[in-house]
């Protein structure tokens, strides 16, 4: 039993081990004064003051969160709707609505992401950002209903209609009930929608147009043309940092949501 | 407001009225920016659409009997399949224990175990892709540390090997495996295993007869969400291996880029929609509609 | 009124000369590039290089390191355009955004074969030479090329050959041949896993069939199904399948002995090139650059101007001004890659230097790409992914 015990404890130990080290060393050696990436010589933000230098870094960051702040608020309503219809009508043909609903999430993204290209190409649509934005949306929408319509299940619609006998119309029940009481769904569907597009590679890639880069093609673009270097790992390093501090953001609005 | 009167009960008086106003928006856009472009995949598979990308109404199926028949092609499915089911397999391996520990053996501060465990997948795909990059490069002090312990004589090369595009997806997808197991034997009802080692089953009997069965669940949710993505993948193997290593995402990539022959790109996007679609209806046939409601 | 030549062969060699001139430590420090920039400001006032008012908004799409980008910047700002510069690393990716006809860029640089597929295709703009005033100062064997009868949708950019970049200190004997690198006891099997062969298709293609004495744009199954036995031989002994970026790093790092290259970038390799810094010095006296004796490819990079190009007017200003000879001698000693309309300005080692400027002796051994047809593109595709999956 003991000898059980330990040995699941080490080999926990390990796989933890695993998960932190290339991200610790990645930091790490983000630090290091001299190019290497084997041995720490010194101290040094040198690397960082790179980073921090690059226009393209900022400009590719503004890109990320203003493409994620559309995308968010244009799924969340299009997801709320569709996550409405599914948890609170019975209707035919929902069996297959929710199999409609689930392949874009099942769907490998580079075939996604090369089918819009080809239909933009077809309609001759010029790329930019906002053939990113749609693409973005396209595979959104399924993420946003899927985790709402799980956090509706058990939504209590009696407070609704209580508001309803007491006179209030439609749009006053929507926006004075229903909305604040889906608040913890939205938040958790906003934030998840807003990580997949920050986050999104594949599909930028194949969508975005002239002088249109997102962090991670930035990212992309140096890890794909030149692999390791001190730059990039400073440049990831920073990224790593706006994502910890998303993160930590999702999980204290999920902790104060749950109660 | 007399009409808007009007309209509101109109709504409120037909449901089926309202499913639609609900539905159309979301429906539409789904339609169009994500079905309608694999309509026009679909129409190049079919030799429907010329170079000068007008439609032609003369169907043939001579993009897919090219792929059928062209035997580089399955070699590269094969290997989609074999990467994908040795990534479920270390993933099952490496994450069955640590789920079970944090599960069985922790008694304080579970949650700060699965939060350490969740933490680095924090950090974006791509970034972590990257970080092993680092490990994995020639150059990296694991190397180093290794010669200089005369572990090795040779730095050890992974990076553009099968072993590195396989270690990078098991280092992507392991939580995919552990939250769901975790979740499962977390609800694992444990009087269980307690009544069975009462009865004089010894641990691993104990494991194998009671603990191992009742986690299928969680097992087969973690097989599904590990191996379906993996199958699809694309950005590890541009990464970190090399042409040796492409999976079937590249191939796709490969063929339209490259060879730029949209038509038989769109037959071999095609097939593998359909594999990848018949892998999960396989599964829920098997598993049951649960299986998706994770 | 000054002879146009005249002010550029004095200002030639009153920027260069400084950078030849011995001043040593002068090239590598920061003011350099400034005190170039204002020779050149002084330069194109008195020439009135800037064209009239130009539309803001100029997207350019190239190949990664293959300007001087100090220079690109000052003509932006002289002009007052607004220069989104994108890049790519294969010719892929600059087809396949092309191909579209809504590629959003107004100027682009496609190598040969590439360029009739885009202009068969009528994906491309037509040029106007009488726009471009500084053509005069190509060389005559760039103008009207067999691949561009007319120069009707191109000016030439920079050319070169596709050949092997090797390590001449720790590789012995010299590399001379294609058999080299496709013989187990010759290079290959002496320095397995530290061979690469280039990335592009059509380059690795090339390089197995001219050492089979086949035609390099062969689309016959036998052919091709010889030249992939070869390379499925080849492969276990490889490093790898290499790019520009991968195989220049490995080849300084010594990771990669022998590198399937093209011949610009091992010279930017020997003088330490950089996109923003004149260097003319050799950095790495260890890396060498042979054309195959069994001959190579070659290939010319060409401006096009893509199909649904918004500021017509600026692209063509801006060709003119790469054009300029002065302009021209600044991006080949930046780049290492011949621009011909500098050529009579750039320094004598950088003019001499075979790697940069390709000898007129090797022009015979030389072959060029054909473009194909989608058909027999994915015909040798599909040999080439066997290759792959192998």
């Amino acid at each position: 039993m003991k000898v059980i015990r330990s040995f699941l404890k080490i080999f926990t130990v390990m796989v933890f081990l695993f998960l932190y080290s290339p991200i610790i060393a990645m930091v790490i050696f983000s630090f290091n004064e001299s190019k290497s990436l084997a041995v720490f010589t010194n101290f040094s933000l040198k690397w960082y003051e790179k980073v921090i230098a690059n226009p393209e870094v900022w400009r590719a960051l503004y890109n990320s969160f203003w493409v994620g702040a559309v995308v968010t608020i244009i799924s969340l309503i299009l997801g709320l709707m569709m996550a409405m219809a599914v948890t609170r009508y019975s209707f035919t043909g929902k069996t297959i609505l929710e199999s409609f609903i689930l392949i874009p999430i099942i769907i490998p993204e580079i075939a996604e992401a090369l089918s819009l290209m080809m239909m933009y190409i077809f309609l001759n649509i010029p790329l930019g950002p906002v053939t990113v934005i749609i693409g973005h949306i396209a595979f959104d929408i399924s993420f946003v209903t899927v985790v709402m319509r799980a956090r509706m299940v058990g939504y209590d619609k009696s407070i609704e209609e209580a508001a309803r006998t007491l006179g209030a119309n439609e749009l006053q029940t929507f926006f004075r009930i229903t909305l604040p009481t889906l608040y913890p769904a939205i938040l958790a569907a906003g934030l998840l929608a807003f990580t997949l597009s920050f986050d999104d590679l594949i599909k930028t890639l194949f969508t975005t147009g002239p002088g249109f880069k997102t962090l991670p093609l930035v990212i992309w673009s140096y890890a794909a043309r030149g692999g390791v270097s001190p730059e990039l790992n400073s440049l990831s390093s920073f990224a790593l940092s706006i994502s910890f501090l998303f993160a930590i953001f999702r999980l204290r609005a999920e902790r104060r949501m749950g109660r | 407001m007399g009409l808007m009167d009007v309209l509101l009960k109109y709504v409120r008086k037909n449901v089926s009225v309202k499913v639609a106003l609900l539905l159309t928006p979301p429906l539409i856009f789904l339609a169009v920016w994500f079905y309608a472009p694999f309509l026009i995949v679909g129409l190049y598979s079919f030799d429907m659409i010329n170079i000068y990308r007008e439609i032609t109404f003369t169907p043939s199926l001579v993009h897919y009997s090219r792929v059928l028949s062209w035997t580089g092609a399955s070699g590269i499915f094969l290997r989609s399949l074999y990467f994908a089911g040795i990534n479920v397999l270390l993933c099952l391996l490496l994450g069955y224990p640590v789920a079970y520990y944090i599960s069985f053996k922790v008694k304080k501060y579970k949650d700060v175990y699965i939060i350490l465990f969740i933490i680095p997948f924090w950090v974006s795909f791509l970034i972590r892709t990257y970080a092993m990059m680092g490990l994995l490069d020639e150059r990296s002090f694991f190397n180093t540390i290794l010669l200089s312990l005369a572990i090795i004589d040779s730095p050890i090369k992974i990076m553009y090997t099968d072993v590195a595009v396989i270690l990078v997806m098991v280092y992507n997808y392991l939580v995919m495996m552990v939250l769901p197991l975790y979740a499962n034997l977390e609800k694992l009802d444990k009087t269980l295993l307690e009544a069975a080692s009462t009865l004089g089953a010894g641990p691993v009997r104990t494991f194998l007869k009671v603990t191992l069965p009742l986690s299928m669940p969680g097992i087969m949710a973690g097989f599904l969400l590990v191996f379906i993505p993996s199958v699809g993948e694309f950005v590890i193997p541009e990464l970190v291996g090399g042409p040796s290593n492409y999976m079937v995402g590249n191939i796709i990539y490969e063929i339209f880029m490259g060879a730029r022959h949209w038509w038989v790109g769109s037959a071999l996007s095609m097939l593998f929609i359909a594999f990848i679609l018949s892998l999960v209806i396989i599964y829920i046939r098997g598993v049951g509609e649960r299986g998706l409601a994770i | 009124m000054v002879n146009r030549r005249d002010v550029f062969k004095v200002a030639a060699a009153g920027v260069l000369g400084l950078a030849i001139g011995g001043v040593g430590g002068y090239i590598s420090r920061q003011g350099e590039m400034e005190s170039l920039k204002k020779e050149v400001v002084e330069l194109s006032k008195q020439l009135g290089v800037a064209a009239p008012k130009l539309e803001p908004n100029l997207n350019i799409y190239n190949w990664t390191y293959y300007i001087n980008r100090n220079i690109v910047d000052w003509w932006a700002k002289e002009n007052g355009v607004q220069i989104v510069y994108d890049t790519f690393e294969s010719v892929d990716e600059v087809v396949a955004k092309l191909q579209t006809g809504t590629s959003g860029y107004d100027l682009a640089v496609v190598s040969d074969s590439p360029l009739q597929e885009l202009a068969n295709l009528g994906v491309l703009e037509p040029i106007d030479l009488k726009k471009i005033p500084n053509f005069k100062y190509v060389p005559d064997r760039f103008k009207n090329p067999r691949y561009d009868p007319g120069n009707k949708y191109s000016v030439i950019y920079s050319y070169g050959t596709t050949g092997l970049g090797w390590n001449n200190e720790e590789v012995s004997p010299e590399v001379t041949a294609w058999a080299d690198v496709f013989e187990v006891d010759r290079h290959l099997g002496k320095y397995k896993g530290k061979i690469t062969m280039h990335t592009d298709s059509v380059e690795t293609y090339g390089a197995a069939l001219i050492y089979l004495g086949r035609d390099p744009n062969s689309t016959k199954d036998e052919d091709l199904r010889e030249a992939i036995e070869l390379l499925k031989k080849q492969k276990p002994y490889l490093a790898g399948y290499a790019s520009t970026e991968e195989y220049m790093a490995g080849l300084e790092a010594g990771r990669f002995l022998i590198s399937h290259a093209y011949n610009g970038d091992i010279a930017g390799l020997m003088y330490a090139s950089d996109e923003r810094e004149i260097t003319i010095s050799k950095k790495l006296e260890h890396i060498s650059y042979t054309v195959p004796k069994e001959g190579a490819l070659a290939w010319a990079d060409n401006f096009v101007i893509p199909k649904g190009a918004k500021n017509i007017e600026a692209a063509h200003a801006f060709i003119n001004f790469i054009l300029d000879p002065i302009v021209s001698a600044i991006c080949t000693i930046t780049v290492k890659y011949p621009f011909p309309a500098g050529r009579d300005y750039v320094p004598e080692e950088i003019r001499s230097d075979p790697v940069i400027f390709t000898p007129e002796e090797l022009l015979g051994k030389l072959y060029w790409a054909r473009p194909l047809t989608p058909e027999e593109r994915a015909k040798r595709a599909e040999y080439w992914l066997e290759l792959m999956a192998a």
